[in-house]
Order: structure tokens, then C-alpha cells, then sequence
């Protein structure tokens, strides 16, 4: 019964509130109404909810017996291209009349009571962190086929959800935490194809970005290992490999993570026997998913304590045209269990080469307490404290200036769809030059805590992220223009905003992008306020 | 006026019959020769022209810097008719008292040595010789069943012995009265009060900027800093340790600290001392000490596990290891209460000229030890600076936080200092944790004897170890205790049991404070 009655109070809802509408605000600018708009159905819905169990069923239930014909259809995923929230005008005036004086004044009481509705969350990842974060907001969950709000979902639903078969249209107040075609950043692949031909566009328009020293190399844009698709760009591999045969080379798979799948060479005889292994083993070798790529694998990596480590840095994009970014603070550095060591013979060593979590898990050394993993601003004390201050400010200026190339590599090919956000894992490798090369971006980081820190890292990482992107915890309305007050940033910064950018005067003088920081005190994560926004933005 | 000409006399030469053995003073008179063939010597004017020659050369400074590394680490030479026990710790019963705890140790040590069946030290065949060089950069990844072997001791079996210290010569009196002293130390020892404190440590008054410590000045914090920084790096280019030792009691810049460390402990990393480590580690390498299991198992009990440290975790054992064998730390012992352990060649039992310090540095580490070296490893990345950066630090503040003594910045006093704080300006804290059992020391003695490492987050705990460096005193720490009792005060005075407590001054939590915020509230000293 209960389950019946759900969707028809929320009906209920949506109708008092457009009738309330034109007398409640008039005159309120475009993007102004819209959003008090938003906030009155949310109100209105919780007040539904309360004029159910304080007047009885009676009236209530007559009431929405007639939505329920205009709602039947509609659940949780919404079908086809029509109305976007499935309430054409003129039923809903229909709805309007069937509400009584009475019983608006007692929505009108009770929204006073419960400001605000509750946001209704679905999940398909299982995780504390999320499902915590999501009950403290006194969210209420629900499953994929109601109507839900906010949606956290895994790669394989949203390829499901925006893929053309299906077909579904997500309304005004409903958020999913991927972009449709995150692809093109998150495969590795393709973000090689776009950092590419991005590159290539900046050097076409005379950028001064796209510089080239005397070699031939990007200065600036140079900061992606050198790396080809397999089997496709096989004779363009080949003959780089030849150019410096002494190199070591790490391979791939497109579509996986983890770990999984990885393994290194440094012969050209070792990828003869693979392409054959794989002709062989399966017929259809040449399909995406056997797809690999393979990469000039940094061997002179920086070492701390004679260890090998990649940095993990969570970036959330909120839009990407305009480009909105930021940069969490908490990021780590994720140390092997074993000491590196670049000699050919320990190349089966995995232990030695991958920092991913899900693979030194299964070291011997593994420890539980710390997981392998080290505060960003441990690294920074470490860096300022044994190379000095300025070489470390440009490492983290450099850090973040990759990202950002990196998002507006992708930005024109995304598909910027209003309703999605999404929460990336960067993994950056620091050579010991200082510099720093962006090894993949991961549309899912994990969300799984390895130790106590980890668990509270993650909790706050959703934490922060929620507040950017459903504001306030309330339904959301997509038309917002989503640049939230900084006080609601937590341990987010300011990454980019093209903006505030533009508005600034373009892209200015890129030598003078060094030499900024993130704040003058090192390993002081908690100084908040000071923005990343440096001058070569 | 007499007495200090005289008491100068003999400073200038028990120095200068120090430094007469150094490796300065040899190149200092090379240098001199060397000096000879050069035009604006002259005969005539000899003594002054090289000493003129020293000035622009920089050789003075050098000169200066370690005279005043040897004022800062000796004690003041006391009547000469005194004995030399007299320099390691004037009072009798605390001798004994020390006397009496290494016997503890050494028997506990000997014990386990019995129990186990394994040699206090051993050479090593060839074959495990080579292992181990291959291995000298990755000894973390050994697993050696190190589960038989326990600390020798830890900081709660000290504290004990410290609680039952005492004078024979004072009577404490039955009768309570407002100077009774309710805390767990009961030896009478001279403390500072607050305004004496406040004397001392004039550079951390609220009215002077600290680096790490915002909001306590008028003055904006970035223009502090710049300011701050722009003078450090003059000091540093003067190389003057008495500078560098001023400078920092207001806090070092992070990028100029592992340099002002440097020149303060007047350490400068000669090829020399290169290869002196070297030595070192070709004794680890040729022979295995029942210490180096000690080590092992503490660095995995303690900085392995730790979230700042744990990286570094290979890097304690070729400091660690290479300072067991370090005989040079042997002199420290001359004004450190505690003796190193002898030895006896097997069979000679009892007979002096078969005996052998051991360690060969003299020092038993106890469970804890590793931590006073994974700080360091934020600053040094060569393990041989690390190394010699460590030592120093050791000789000249550690080694008190575990020998029973006298001295001011010794580990009794600090007790003492830091309850008295509590029981005069915090007295209902005091009583309320007193009477649920939760003695405030039995809290903050780790705390202590580590100096913080591993209970502050790292960059916090450089910051008060910039003070040690810059004071030449642990008194800082008894006052950071106490002040951390302070700002937990409120939450303090609610909880009902030392378990309750502890947890309210938690490790965790005690990592996510700011030293700042300690001093912000109350002003490490004008707290109370």
C-alpha cells in the first residue's frame, strides 16, 4: 500500500506547487524563479507527505487518484523524448483544481515545517562512504526503476543509460555522476587521441602553448608518456622503439583498471609473441576491447626512501562548457611495497612497478594500518623541506596545469550534458626531474577504504562533492548555473573556471605561471580559502 | 668578577685542548701553510696577516661555529677539585637511581640473550655478508621472525622507576599543605616557574611573529613570512651557528630548516664524514648484534606502522644499525648520567681488560627509539648527513629523555615541570584527573620521551623541534604538555577514567592539532 502511494503524493506535489507558483513569485528574474520553482516542489513534496498522515487518507488519496492516471506511465526512468517531467500544462491545472483551500493551507503550514523534500538516491556501488553520506542528508533511497533524484552510478549503467537503445531522458531534477561519453577522458586510448589532437589544434591556431623545442618536443604539452594504440599504430611503435631500444615499454589494456592486465616489455621479440598469443588464443584480436596501449614507461621515477609512487588526485568537474573544475586537496601518493629498481631482470616484478592499490594489496609487505599511502602535503613537506620551495611550488603548478590541459583537451568532444557531474582519480608519476606525467584518469576511483585515514578521506572526498553538486542537499534542478559559494567547497579548490578566466583576459604569459603555490605553507592542508587560481589562467 | 675570569679561563682551555684533537684544527694549520705562499702574508706581521687570512677565507667562522657547538653541547666545567661523576650528575641518589636501572636493563637484555640462545654479537659468515650489502637499501623487506625478541624496555616500565625516585636527604612531611606536590614525581628539583619561563623563551612571547603560528601579530602572515624567509637565507649565507640558532626559535621556513639544522649542529658533511659512515656500515655488514634485532623489531613496531613515516622505514635501519657501532657517541657519556654496558670477552667474565662496551655505542634502544630518527628523514635524503644529523641530535637533547638526571631539560625535570604547571595553573584539572585515577603524566610521558615524534603530525613536530635547536632545551616540551591538557581542559574535566582520558588526548587527535591553535588560545606560556 505504502509502495502504492508514493509516487501519487509525490504528484501531488508537483501540482500544488505550480499552483502556487504564479502568486507565490511574481516577477522574479528567468534563472531566479526557476529556482525557487525547484525549492517549492521539494517543499511541497515533503508537505504532501505530512497532509498524509495528518489528515488521514480521505481527501488526499481521492486527490491523487487523479494524477496517478497522468504518472502511471512514468517511473524512474522516463522513456521517450516528450515531457520532460512528464506533466503537460494543462492536466497539471486540472490537478491544480482538485487541490481544496483547506488542504492548501495545510501544505502551506507544514512547508514550513519541512523546508525542504527529500532528495530520493539510487546506487548500484555498494559503498559506505556513499550510502553514509547520502543518510546524513536524510536522503531517501529508492531503487532504479522510481523516481529518483540523484543517481551514483557505475560506468557500465551510464553506458546504459545514455546509449541510444534505451533511450531515456533524464528530467530537471535528476543528476548522475558520470558524463556520458567520460570516455574520452577515462579510456586511456582516447585520451591520448584527444591530448593529440588538441595539441595539434593549439599548434595549428600559433598557441604559444604549443612551442616546440629544438627536438621537436612540446614544451609545455608535453606531458603524456609517448604512446601508441595496438594493434593499430603497431609500425609507428616500432619505429620509435628503434629510436632508443634501451627503453622499457609498459602495455595496457584499453578498457581495464585496476591493474589488471598490465605487463612490461622491453624487446620487440616480447610484443611479436603477444600479438601472436592473442591472434591465436582469440579470433576476434582486433576488437576494442583487446585493444592495448602501450607507453614509454618512465624509468627514472622520483624516489622517497627509495621508493616508487604515483600520486592519486581527485578533480571534479562540474561543466565542461564553460569549464568548471576543481581540485581536492587530499590527494595521496601510493608507494610500492617493494624498492625500485630499474634493472631489466625484476621487469615480472609487478610489485616493483604498479602503485595501484588493488595490486599491492597482494603484497607480502602490505600494511594495513597506513595502506602505502602518503598525504599530498607529507609529499610537499618532504619535496620543500630536502629540494626547496620553488622547485616544489612548479612541480604542483605543473600538477595542476596538466589537468587542466587535460579537461580542455576533451571539453569540445564531451558531451556536456547538464545533468551530469563527475568525480575523477588522476594518476600522475613525478620523474626525478620534478616533472610530473599524467599516466590515466579514472571516471570511478575507488571508493573502497583500505585504512581508517582512507575512510575518512573518502567520506569527506563524497561529502565535498555532494555539496558542489546537488546544493544544499536539495532536489536538484539541473538549470542551475552551477558555481556554488566557496564556503561550501570544502577540501575542493578552485582548479579552472574558463569564466572567470575569460573575464580575466585569456590565457596570459605562460612563463609566468611559475613560481605560484597553493598557499606558503607546506603540509598545511587545512589552510583553506587561498584558490589554486594561478596567472597562466 | 674573579671567579668568572677565572671560570672563563677554564672554558677557553678545556676547549681548546678539545678541539686540539679535531679535524678542524689540523686544517686549520694546514690552511695556514698553505697561506704562506701567498703575497699579502708578511713576515713581519705574521700572526696578524693569517689571521686576517682566516677572516676573508671563512675559516674563522668555521672556527667560531665550533667553539659554540662545543658551549652548547658541554656543560659548563664545574670546580676543578670535583670529580668527573660530578659532570655526568651532581646528585648521589640519582646516580644510584640510574645506576641500579641500567642493571635492570642489562639483565633483562642478558636474559633474553639466555633465553634465546643467541650471541650478544657474532661475525658473519661471508656468504651472509654479501646478502646483506645487496640488500642494504631494502632491509625493510626482510621479514626475520623477530617474534621472540620484545623491547628491552618501554616508556611506562621508566616511568615507574622515575615514580618511586627519592631523595633520602628530604622528608616530604605527612601534612598536606599547598606546596605538597600531588603529582607522581617526588623528588624535589628546582623547575621554572612561568614568569622564569616566560624569561627564557622571550622569542615565543604573543607579541613576536612565529613562523606556523598565524594570527599572532598585527603584522599580515605572507608579510611575516617573506620577511622571515628573506632573513634566514642571510643567515644562512653568513654560516654563523649562534645566528642560526637565534633565528629559529621563531620557527623555520621549511625550505631553509634541514640547513639551519645543519649549521647549528655544525654539521657539514666533509667526504670525510662520508667516509666515516661508510665504516660504519662495513661494520654492520661484518658483524651481527643482538641490538640489531631490537632495532628491527622496533622500527616495525613503530615507524613502519606509522601513516608520515613509513617510507622511510629503510632509511632507520642504515641510520640505526651504523649508530649501534658508532663509538663516538661514547664520549657523550661524560655528561650523560647513564654508563654504557660492558661486556666481557667469553670466558673472561668480570676481567676489566677483557671487557667491551656494548652496544659499541653504548646505548640500548627501547621500544620507541626509532622514532627519534623519522623525523629527520622529512629533511635529509643521504642517509650519511641523515646519519651525522641524528647523532648530534642525540648527544645533545635525546639521550636525556631517557637517562635519570638532574639537568633541567632531563627527563625528571620535564616530569616535574610539567606537573607542577598543572598542579599550580590548572589545579581543578589536576585534582579532578588525580582522583579518577588518570594521573596526567601517566598520559602525557610518551608524549615526552619521544619529544612528540609520531604523536604530532610531521610538519608541527618540526616546528617544535626548531625550538629545542633553538632554546638548547627540552624544558619546551613539559610546557607543550601541559598546554595540551590545557586546551583539552573542558573535555577533560568530564571524562571519568584514564582510559576516557586518554582517548580525549588521542593520538589521532593529537596529530590533527595545530601547535598554533595550542598557542593561538592560550599562548604557550601566557596560557596559564
Amino acid at each position: 500500500m505504502d509502495g502504492l502511494a508514493f509516487p501519487r503524493i509525490q504528484a501531488l506535489g508537483i501540482a500544488a506547487a505550480r499552483g502556487k507558483e504564479p502568486k507565490g513569485a511574481p516577477g522574479k528574474s528567468d534563472s531566479g524563479s526557476s529556482r525557487s520553482a525547484g525549492g517549492r516542489v521539494l517543499g511541497c513534496q515533503g508537505a504532501a507527505l505530512e497532509v498524509e498522515c495528518s489528515a488521514g487518507r480521505g481527501g488526499v488519496v481521492c486527490l491523487a487518484a487523479g494524477c496517478v492516471l497522468l504518472r502511471a506511465p512514468e517511473r524512474g526512468w522516463r522513456r521517450g523524448g516528450g515531457a520532460a517531467r512528464g506533466i503537460p500544462a494543462g492536466r497539471s491545472s486540472e490537478s491544480l483544481g482538485a487541490v481544496s483551500p483547506q488542504e492548501e493551507a495545510t501544505i502551506k503550514q507544514s512547508d514550513i515545517r519541512i523546508m525542504a523534500g527529500k532528495v530520493k538516491w539510487v546506487t548500484d556501488i555498494e559503498k559506505s562512504v556513499l550510502i553514509n553520506n547520502f543518510e546524513k542528508r536524510g536522503w531517501v533511497q529508492v531503487t532504479e526503476n522510481e523516481d529518483w533524484n540523484f543517481y551514483w552510478m557505475s560506468v557500465q549503467t551510464i553506458r546504459n543509460v545514455f546509449s541510444v537503445e534505451a533511450g531515456y531522458r533524464l528530467s530537471d531534477d535528476q543528476i548522475v555522476n558520470h558524463f556520458p561519453n567520460h570516455y574520452e577522458l577515462t579510456r586511456k586510448d582516447l585520451m591520448v587521441k584527444n591530448i593529440k589532437r588538441y595539441r595539434k589544434e593549439l599548434e595549428k591556431e600559433g598557441s604559444p602553448l604549443a612551442e616546440k623545442d629544438e627536438n621537436g618536443k612540446y614544451l609545455y604539452l608535453d606531458f603524456v608518456p609517448v604512446t601508441y594504440m595496438l594493434p593499430a599504430d603497431y609500425n609507428l611503435f616500432v619505429e620509435e622503439f628503434r629510436k632508443s631500444p634501451s627503453s622499457t615499454w609498459i602495455m595496457k589494456p584499453c578498457g581495464k583498471a585496476q591493474g589488471k592486465g598490465i605487463f612490461l616489455i622491453n624487446k620487440l621479440s616480447q610484443i611479436k609473441k603477444w600479438s601472436r598469443d592473442s591472434k591465436t588464443s582469440s579470433f576476434v584480436s582486433q576488437s576494442n576491447k583487446e585493444a592495448y596501449v602501450i607507453s614509454l614507461y618512465i624509468n627514472n621515477p622520483l624516489l622517497i626512501g627509495g621508493r616508487k609512487f604515483d600520486l592519486r588526485l581527485y578533480v571534479l568537474v562540474s561543466t565542461y562548457r564553460p569549464l568548471r573544475c576543481y581540485m581536492y586537496k587530499l590527494g595521496f601518493c601510493r608507494f610500492c611495497t617493494v624498492k625500485y629498481t630499474p634493472s631489466t631482470s625484476e621487469l615480472d616484478n609487478m610489485f616493483v612497478h604498479l602503485t595501484n592499490v588493488a595490486i599491492q594489496k597482494h603484497g607480502e609487505d602490505y600494511n594495513h594500518i597506513h595502506g602505502g599511502k602518503w598525504t599530498v602535503s607529507n609529499l610537499r613537506l618532504y619535496l620543500e623541506s630536502t629540494r626547496g620551495k620553488e622547485v616544489t611550488s612548479k612541480l604542483f603548478d605543473e600538477i595542476h596545469w596538466i589537468i587542466v590541459q587535460s579537461l580542455k583537451a576533451v571539453a569540445p568532444v564531451m558531451n556536456n550534458d547538464k545533468h551530469c557531474f563527475e568525480c575523477y582519480g588522476y594518476d600522475i608519476i613525478i620523474d626525478d626531474k620534478l616533472k610530473p606525467w599524467l599516466i590515466e584518469v579514472n571516471a570511478s576511483p575507488s571508493l573502497t577504504s583500505s585504512t581508517a585515514n582512507d575512510r575518512i578521506l573518502k567520506y569527506n572526498l563524497i561529502n565535498d562533492t555532494l555539496n558542489i553538486a546537488v546544493p544544499n542537499g536539495e532536489i536538484p534542478d539541473c538549470k542551475w548555473n552551477k558555481s556554488p559559494p566557496k564556503e561550501v567547497l570544502g577540501n575542493y579548490e578552485i582548479l579552472y573556471d574558463e569564466e572567470l578566466a575569460q573575464g580575466d583576459g585569456a590565457d596570459r604569459e605562460l612563463r609566468s605561471r611559475q613560481g605560484q603555490s597553493l598557499g606558503p605553507r607546506a603540509g598545511r592542508s587545512r589552510d583553506s580559502g587561498r584558490a589554486v587560481l594561478t596567472t597562466w589562467k | 668578577m674573579l671567579q668568572e675570569e677565572s671560570d672563563l679561563s677554564l672554558i677557553i682551555a678545556q676547549i681548546v685542548q678539545k678541539l686540539k684533537g679535531s679535524n678542524l684544527y689540523s686544517q686549520l694549520e694546514r690552511q695556514a701553510w698553505a697561506s704562506l705562499q701567498r703575497p699579502e702574508i708578511k713576515l713581519e706581521s705574521l700572526k696578524e696577516d693569517i689571521k686576517e687570512f682566516f677572516k676573508i677565507s671563512g675559516w674563522e667562522k668555521k672556527l667560531q661555529n665550533a667553539v659554540y657547538s662545543e658551549l652548547s653541547v658541554f656543560p659548563l666545567p664545574s670546580h676543578p677539585a670535583a670529580p668527573p661523576e660530578h659532570l655526568k650528575e651532581p646528585l648521589v641518589y640519582m646516580r644510584k637511581a640510574q645506576g641500579s636501572w641500567e642493571k635492570r636493563i642489562l639483565k633483562s637484555l642478558n636474559s633474553m640473550c639466555t633465553e634465546l640462545s643467541i650471541p650478544l654479537a657474532r661475525k658473519r659468515p661471508a656468504g651472509e655478508q654479501k646478502e646483506l650489502l645487496n640488500k642494504w637499501n631494502e632491509m625493510g623487506t626482510d621479514e626475520p621472525d623477530l617474534s621472540l625478541f620484545r623491547p628491552v624496555y618501554a616508556p611506562k616500565d621508566f616511568l615507574e622507576v622515575l615514580i618511586n625516585l627519592r631523595n633520602p636527604n628530604y622528608e616530604n612531611g605527612d601534612s598536606l599543605s599547598f606546596r605538597t606536590h600531588l603529582g607522581l614525581i617526588q623528588v624535589p628539583l628546582k623547575v621554572k616557574d612561568i614568569p622564569e619561563l616566560k624569561e627564557c623563551f622571550v622569542e615565543l612571547g604573543l607579541n613576536i611573529g612565529q613562523l606556523g603560528i598565524d594570527d599572532s601579530t598585527q603584522v599580515p602572515p605572507e608579510l611575516f613570512e617573506n620577511e622571515h624567509v628573506r632573513i634566514g637565507q642571510k643567515v644562512l649565507a653568513e654560516q654563523d651557528s649562534a645566528a642560526a640558532q637565534q633565528y629559529i626559535r621563531q620557527g623555520s621556513p621549511t625550505a631553509l630548516r634541514a640547513e639551519l639544522w645543519a649549521l647549528i649542529l655544525n654539521i657539514s658533511s666533509q667526504p670525510e664524514d662520508v667516509l666515516y659512515y661508510e665504516q660504519l656500515k662495513t661494520n654492520v655488514i661484518q658483524h651481527d648484534l643482538l641490538v640489531d634485532s631490537l632495532i628491527y623489531k622496533d622500527v616495525k613496531l613503530t615507524a613502519s606502522n606509522d601513516d608520515y613515516y613509513f617510507v622511510f622505514e629503510d632509511y632507520l635501519y642504515q641510520v640505526l644499525l651504523c649508530f649501534s657501532r658508532d663509538t663516538s657517541v661514547l664520549s657523550h657519556f661524560a655528561f650523560n648520567s647513564a654508563s654504557p654496558p660492558k661486556s666481557y670477552i667469553r670466558g673472561k667474565l668480570g676481567l676489566e681488560e677483557y671487557a667491551v662496551f656494548y652496544p659499541p655505542n653504548g646505548v640500548i634502544p627501547f621500544h620507541g627509539f626509532s622514532m627519534y630518527v623519522a623525523p629527520l628523514c622529512f629533511l635529509y635524503h643521504e642517509p650519511s648527513k641523515l646519519y651525522q644529523i641524528f647523532r648530534e641530535m642525540y648527544v645533545r637533547f635525546f639521550f636525556r629523555l631517557h637517562s635519570i638526571s638532574s639537568h633541567p631539560s632531563g627527563i625528571v625535570s620535564l616530569c616535574l615541570l610539567f606537573e607542577t604547571l598543572l598542579q599550580t595553573y590548572l589545579p581543578q584539572l589536576f585534582y579532578h584527573l588525580r582522583e579518577i585515577g588518570a594521573q596526567p603524566l601517566r598520559i602525557s610521558f610518551k608524549w615526552m620521551v619521544r619529544a612528540f615524534s609520531g604523536y604530532l603530525a610531521t610538519d608541527q613536530l618540526l616546528l617544535l623541534w626548531d625550538r629545542i635547536l633553538g632554546y638548547n632545551s627540552l624544558e619546551i616540551l613539559a610546557v607543550l604538555a601541559a598546554a595540551v591538557f590545557a586546551f583539552r581542559a573542558v573535555n577533560l574535566m568530564e571524562v571519568t577514567s584514564l582510559a576516557a582520558a586518554e582517548k580525549k588526548n588521542h593520538l589521532r587527535e593529537l596529530k590533527s592539532m595545530y601547535l598554533d591553535d595550542i598557542v593561538k588560545i592560550h599562548g604557550l606560556f601566557w596560557l596559564f
